[in-house]
């Protein structure tokens, strides 16, 4: 068994009386030493997938509405806020999109990291500050010694966002979930922050997920990926076989949208037409509007998850490389 | 029509902001038609009668020149609303002006706004006292004073939101479009202003009571004959013990008006344009 | 921190400067000749002439606000009509009364404003936010007076439980069980401003708790009541304070009403006698403290917001 497995996971925004769902029927599964990456256009529902993993949802008017998801065999939507509570920040830690905001700008980097560390390890507050100064050193930030004094708007965004990650590690997390850790970063300070994250990996074991909607930073560093459209995986495959294969047209059209060095095209525009909003009706395949292949098949029935491949399934009436 | 379509959509499901828009209503109508509604005249001593309990034909008892509780109260909410609007309408004509002004004309309001800085540091209360020793105690004065107490904070909130809409894109077009300065401010700027001043409006409005009770209690507001439900408090406090119905009528009364304003305003503040929502100052 | 807090007070000077011209101008504002008006009607023309000359009356206005302005600054302040003493021992005889009202009066604002107003946050929508955020609004629209005669009425005649009126110094007989003279009046002025507060604390942290370092205080799995004390009102404090700075500095002029009211021998009621007394040496010199102090406890506040959000730098 797997060390994390979502399955059919069902999660709905709460407008006036309704509730209308954005992601529906995710299921995908990640062990120890693996790295799951998900992509998929902005306000495809990654975000939202990845907080109620961690149980950050409530509050937020945005539910679990249904699917089943179970972390080192155990059942997460059955159990108690304490017994979540206690799994958050220890076993599973996340790092969030926007590295600028996440930290509380009053308290100085150390005794939030401290904090983090407090809440799951007895350790005197010494003991504490110490290994803070570690973590810091790992997620190499110049002179800890100093920084672990810093408050966070005398950091730079990478800095910070390392400081988030040294937070997140700080409880040994058996999962890492990284909200698109580097989308607001430098392109320099990028690469930099996903190799760190590899690296601990290498170390640690940890499991990843790693969110992003840039292809190509999923292809240098995944094991696995879940192409994600409208709310749900539209494509979940090994990476290499992803990338052989290509096989939903949406995956093609994401990986024709990287944008070259040279050219500032913003990607979004390389595939035609628009996200459907939530809540929208759309009849049979819901990429159909915006797909070269779609048929009148496509317009009429949904695809199921067909395995096109040993681990590799594709929700598609016509998948390239497919029998037609 | 669109008004009342979007009166219903900014109180729809607030139950009690939408009771005090009731009552707030039955204190217009009272104001307009207290003439004809009042069973006595409110002025008219009758030491006979002193100090009645309420019941008929003194709804609310007599006070202790005998005079009708209730045709005073009635005739009260005249200057409960002359003195709610009458604040409003001095403090959005001196402040608001003053603000945006200042904002749209960064040199002027440099300086006016550093005034609007000192004036502020003197708290509401003082201000309107000190205005009050300076001029006569009459409604008109107490409506300027206490007028002019809010100016300052009116000019701060306007000063803020002009300077918002200042940046934005509508008004370099009209800029552009060879748009002079009063037409900028006037039919530009201040139509986006509109619903935040009416929110504020409603604040002033409500504060200017508890202010006008304050100034007729410390005996330097209306003058003492004029019926206002703070002077009702304010004169038959000392009979408080032996008939304490009056000072309960005028009180709940203003308490019920101020706390209606408030809810209105309240639920207002909640469907303006979110860039000005924390430039209102209110409960 | 010292550098800063020179450069604030330095900057206070032109406002405070321009301020204290607004007191000054106040007495020539009154209809008449201002030393009649310093002396009172019972001044012979002698005095009068002496003191036109004293003040430079006859001179130009800004000589006369300098004259004015040096003797405000060793401390003389004028001579009150009333009380024949000099106008710096009358408000320094109000001072403990007001001091010790609005610190206590401070206590009961913070001591229910602010975890009335954390629950209050803490359970948006549900309904005992409901009644703390509508009790409060009702609170902040009851007129002082009124709240204090009725609190008089129960406490007071009804119950027998608190003295109804004035204030024996703390020196007298009785010592610090004298302040129970003060509870009734500082509940009173409590009433608004704590709702005042309790409605701006869970303003305040309704909006903190949309920020997204609250999600990562989540998300280390702190108890929810940790993340609303350290993390989302601690933030809020932020401007909670300014707010608690504003309500202090206003406390010793709003005690007027309920001075009147309790007839405590503050400096609230001593403006208003003085205004119906005609005594304007007095009155002139209670704005011009009321103001500086106003003044002084906002550049308090300023320093205290530096050092609650340490982005704002102290260079
Ligand atoms: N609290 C919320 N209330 C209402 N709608 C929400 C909320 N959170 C997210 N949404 C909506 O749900 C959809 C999915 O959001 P999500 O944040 O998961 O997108 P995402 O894939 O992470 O996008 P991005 O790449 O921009 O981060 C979006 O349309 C978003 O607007
Ligand atoms: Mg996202």
């Amino acid at each position: 068994m797997a060390l994390l497995d979502v399955e059919n996971l069902e999660i709905s925004i709460r407008f006036g009386h309704e509730l209308l769902p954005v992601v529906r029927g995710v299921s995908f599964s990640v062990d120890e030493n693996e790295t799951l990456g998900i992509v998929g256009e902005s306000g495809c529902g990654k975000s939202l997938t990845a907080l109620a993993i961690m149980g950050l949802l409530e509050g937020s008017g945005v539910r679990v509405t249904g699917g089943r998801m179970r972390f080192g065999g155990r059942d997460l939507l059955a159990m108690s806020a304490d017994e979540r509570r206690h799994i958050m920040g220890n076993d599973m830690a996340m790092i969030f999109q926007e590295p600028m905001t996440s930290l509380n700008p009053v308290y100085r980097v150390g005794d939030q990291i401290i904090e983090a560390l407090q809440q799951h390890r007895n350790l005197s507050r010494r003991a504490a500050r110490r290994r803070a100064i570690e973590l810091l050193d790992l997620v190499r930030i110049p002179e800890p010694d100093s920084r672990v004094d810093s408050f966070p708007h005398q950091l730079s965004g990478g800095q910070r966002q390392r400081v988030m990650i040294a937070m997140a590690l700080s409880c040994d997390p058996k999962l890492l979930i990284a909200d698109e850790p580097t989308t607001a970063l430098d392109v320099t300070v990028q690469k930099e922050v996903l190799d760190l994250m590899l690296d601990l990996q290498k170390r640690t074991g940890t499991a990843i997920i790693l969110i992003s909607h840039d292809l190509g930073v999923i292809a240098e560093t995944c094991n696995s990926v879940a192409v994600m459209y409208w709310g749900r995986l539209v494509e979940t495959a090994p990476t290499d076989a992803l990338f052989e294969t290509l096989a939903h047209p949406y995956t093609r059209g994401l990986l024709h949208s990287i944008p070259a060095i040279d050219r500032d095209v913003d990607w979004l525009d390389a595939i035609p037409g628009r996200v459907p909003t939530i809540g929208e009706q759309i009849a049979g395949c819901p990429f159909h509007p915006r797909c070269p292949r779609a048929e009148s098949r496509c317009r009429h029935e949904v695809p199921q998850p067909r395995e096109i491949a040993p681990g590799h399934l594709v929700e598609c009436h016509f998948p390239y490389g497919g029998d037609r | 029509m669109m008004a009342v379509a979007s009166i219903r959509s900014v109180f729809a499901g607030r139950t009690f902001a939408q009771i005090g828009l009731v009552w707030l209503a039955f204190v217009a109508l009272a104001a307009i038609f207290s003439p004809l509604i009042a069973p006595f005249d409110p002025y008219e001593i009758d030491p006979i009668a002193r100090l009645t309990e309420p019941g008929w034909p003194h709804l609310f008892g007599t006070d202790h020149f005998g005079r009708d509780s209730f045709s005073r109260a009635l005739y009260g909410a005249r200057m409960t609303v002359l003195i709610g609007l009458g604040a409003v309408i001095v403090a959005l004509l001196t402040g608001g002006l003053v603000g945006m002004l200042s904002a749209y004309f960064t040199r002027l309001g440099h300086v006016l706004m550093r005034g609007v800085d000192v004036l502020m540091a003197f708290p509401a209360l003082l201000m309107a006292l000190v205005l009050m020793t300076l001029l006569e105690r009459s409604v008109m004065n107490t409506i300027i004073v206490i007028g002019v107490v809010y100016a300052t904070t009116t000019a701060r909130i306007l000063f803020g939101m002009t300077l918002k809409l200042k940046g934005e894109v509508f008004v370099d077009a009209a800029v552009c479009s060879g748009a002079g300065h009063a037409s900028i401010l006037f039919r530009h700027i201040l139509p986006n202003l509109v619903s935040p001043l009416l929110v504020q409006a409603s604040f002033i409005f409500a504060f200017a009571q508890l202010q006008a009770a304050a100034l007729d209690f410390l005996g330097l507001g209306l003058p003492p004959e004029v019926p206002s439900w703070g002077n009702m408090l304010s004169e038959e406090r000392i009979y408080v013990t032996r008939a304490p119905w009056l000072l309960i009528f005028p009180g709940a009364l203003i308490i019920l008006s101020v706390f209606s304003m408030n809810l209105v305003g309240d639920a207002m503040r909640d469907s303006i344009d979110p860039r000005f929502k924390d430039d209102i100052a209110g409960v | 921190m010292l550098f800063y807090t020179i450069k604030r007070l330095l900057a206070l000077i032109p406002t405070l400067l321009a301020a204290t011209m607004l007191v000054f101008l106040f007495v020539h504002l009154i209809p008449g000749d201002p030393a009649s008006i310093l002396l009172g009607d019972t001044a012979t023309p002698e005095e009068v002439a002496a003191l036109t000359r004293e003040l430079g009356l006859d001179e130009p206005l800004w000589t006369q606000y300098l004259i004015w302005l040096g003797n405000v600054l060793q401390g003389d302040l004028g001579t009150s009509v009333f009380f024949g003493t000099p106008v710096l021992t009358v408000i320094a005889d109000g001072a403990e009364t007001s001091i010790l009202l609005a610190t206590m009066t401070m206590v009961w604002i913070v001591l229910f404003g602010v975890p009335i107003g954390i629950v209050s946050a803490m359970n948006k929508g549900r309904w005992i936010d409901q009644i703390t955020s509508g009790g409060a609004m009702l609170f902040a629209s009851i007129p002082t007076f009124w709240l204090g005669l009725y609190l008089i009425l129960l406490f007071a005649v009804g119950l027998g439980w608190l003295p109804s009126s004035g204030f024996p110094s703390l020196t007298d007989t009785g010592g610090v069980t004298n302040l129970r003279y003060l509870i009734l009046p500082s509940l009173t002025l409590a009433a608004p401003n704590a709702a005042l507060i309790i409605r701006l604390v869970r303003a305040s942290m309704l909006d903190v708790s949309r920020e997204d370092h609250v999600r990562t205080a989540r998300a280390k799995g702190l108890r929810p009541s940790r993340v609303a004390i350290r993390h989302i009102f601690r933030n809020a404090l932020i401007s909670v304070t300014a707010a608690f700075g504003f309500t202090f500095a206003a406390l010793v002029s709003e005690a007027v009403v309920t001075e009147t009211v309790f007839s405590l021998p503050g400096i609230g009621r001593l403006v208003v006698q003085s205004i119906l007394r005609r005594d304007y040496p007095v009155i002139q010199g209670v704005i011009l403290v009321i103001v500086v102090l106003y003044m002084f406890i906002n550049l308090l506040v300023d320093l205290a917001y530096a050092r609650l959000d340490p982005r704002i730098s102290l260079k």
